[in-house]
């Protein structure tokens, strides 16, 4: 007895937020250079009113909309930096907003890019260790919450999303194996220091110029771009070997290959690293741009409206904490 | 590889418009910004297996300084 994802759902909020429109704040800016090098057009953004879980409760009805048995479901793993509050667990919130039965799991764990990856190897050990048979695995971020208007930079990269992915039991043994990487030393590399225990949230917080006039405070999302690239470059290339490795199948089988969706100089230069072709490596993160959690989801969906047959694909996700994991799974249609 | 071909292929990757030589500041250039040093990095990675991290960035002033960063004996 195996498991394998059945169904993936994504939403963007409705606010959209093209190159032009930020041309229009940042008129000394290159943006066809962005696009080109960068590949992002367009991200999404939440209204004020709005956040991360109404974005996910709209992802999760998708679900039940196209036929998923919401009394099934019998375990929530709900990823986010953005929760609803510092306490209680959003997935509490959720199992009660979506009507779920009162007799299943619900968690919330803080992961950023790294999460959607982590979230379905937990996922599989739920099932194959018999403590649920239907999970939904929720992902969520409104990164354009904490991002200071002034940050050129972060604004171009980031857009919200939420995703919703249906993990079932199954003859199949659809999720293969996968490993992982922390290094807690580069944390303060992509960081929002002030708001929760260490460091109070500080209405005074002096503004600091970083990069290329990009503007920020400590109550805002911090990015070390380049540190965060070398990581990226320097780690995630033989981490996918590792991969491999660990599912005892070598490059030439794979299907397609599925990072994190960061940026599309950055997953460029580790496709040619890694020596793989342009048909097996996907990017796409034209319109939505980072999602940070979502972007595998999201990009896993896109994928699969093409799929016939039984494919091999291997998803890697990596970022913030650092922290980074990836694995194999086996799709056969249209998720 | 020789310093002049380095600089040519480096301006060419970053797209600088301007000539370029071992003299010219990257602070001069129009496209040196947070995705010109991102090429960079990319590009010195690639050829040379040199990490630069962001205070190497901070600290570059000329082309010569970059290939000073990067060691002089491993151009030809």
């Amino acid at each position: 007895m195996g498991c394998k994802i059945s169904a993936i759902e994504y939403c963007f909020p409705e606010t959209k937020v093209t190159n032009q429109d930020l041309k229009k704040e940042f008129p000394d800016y290159d943006f066809l250079n962005f696009e080109k090098k960068v590949g992002i057009y367009a991200r999404y953004i939440v209204k004020n009113n709005e956040t991360g879980f109404n974005l996910a409760r709209a992802a999760s009805l998708k679900l039940f909309e196209r036929g998923v048995d919401k009394n099934q479901i019998d375990y929530i793993l709900y990823c986010t930096q953005s929760p609803e509050y510092l306490l209680p667990t959003t997935a509490c919130i959720l199992q009660d907003e979506l009507g779920l039965r009162k007799g299943i799991g619900a968690l919330d764990f803080n992961l950023g890019c790294s999460g959607y990856t982590y979230g379905l190897s937990m996922g599989k050990a739920l099932i194959e260790s018999k403590q649920a048979k239907n999970v939904l695995l929720v992902t969520t971020e409104t990164y354009s919450k904490f991002i200071h208007p002034g940050d050129r930079t972060n604004r171009s990269i980031f857009g919200d999303a939420a995703t919703a992915t249906l993990i079932v039991e199954s003859e199949e043994d659809n999720i293969g194996n996968f490993v992982f990487g922390t290094d807690g030393s580069g944390y303060d590399k992509l960081i929002v220091k002030n708001g929760a225990s260490k460091h109070k949230y500080d209405k005074n917080c002096l503004v600091k110029e970083y990069g290329t006039d990009n503007k920020y405070t400590d109550n805002h999302l911090y990015m070390n771009g380049p540190e965060v690239f070398n990581f990226t470059s320097s780690v995630i290339p033989n981490f996918t070997k590792e991969i491999l490795a660990k599912n005892f199948i070598d490059k030439e089988s794979i299907s397609q290959f599925i990072f994190h969706q960061a940026n599309a100089f950055m997953l460029n230069f580790m496709r040619k690293r890694l020596k793989i072709t342009e048909e097996k490596f996907y990017i796409n993160l034209k319109d939505g741009g980072n999602t940070v959690s979502n972007t595998i989801p999201i990009a896993l969906k896109q994928y699969s409206q093409n799929i016939n047959k039984s494919e091999d694909i291997i998803l890697v996700g990596f970022g913030v904490g650092l922290s980074w994991s990836g694995g194999l799974i086996k799709i056969s249609n249209a998720l | 590889m020789t310093k002049e071909e380095f600089i040519a292929e480096l301006a060419e990757e970053m797209e600088i418009e301007t000539t370029v030589t071992a003299e010219t500041n990257f602070q001069e250039l129009d496209e040196w910004d947070s995705m010109g040093m991102m090429v960079l990095i990319g590009f010195v990675s690639e050829k040379f297996e040199v990490s630069l991290n962001a205070e190497d960035i901070a600290k570059l002033t000329t082309f010569e300084s970059l290939i000073d960063k990067i060691g002089v004996d491993k151009f030809s």
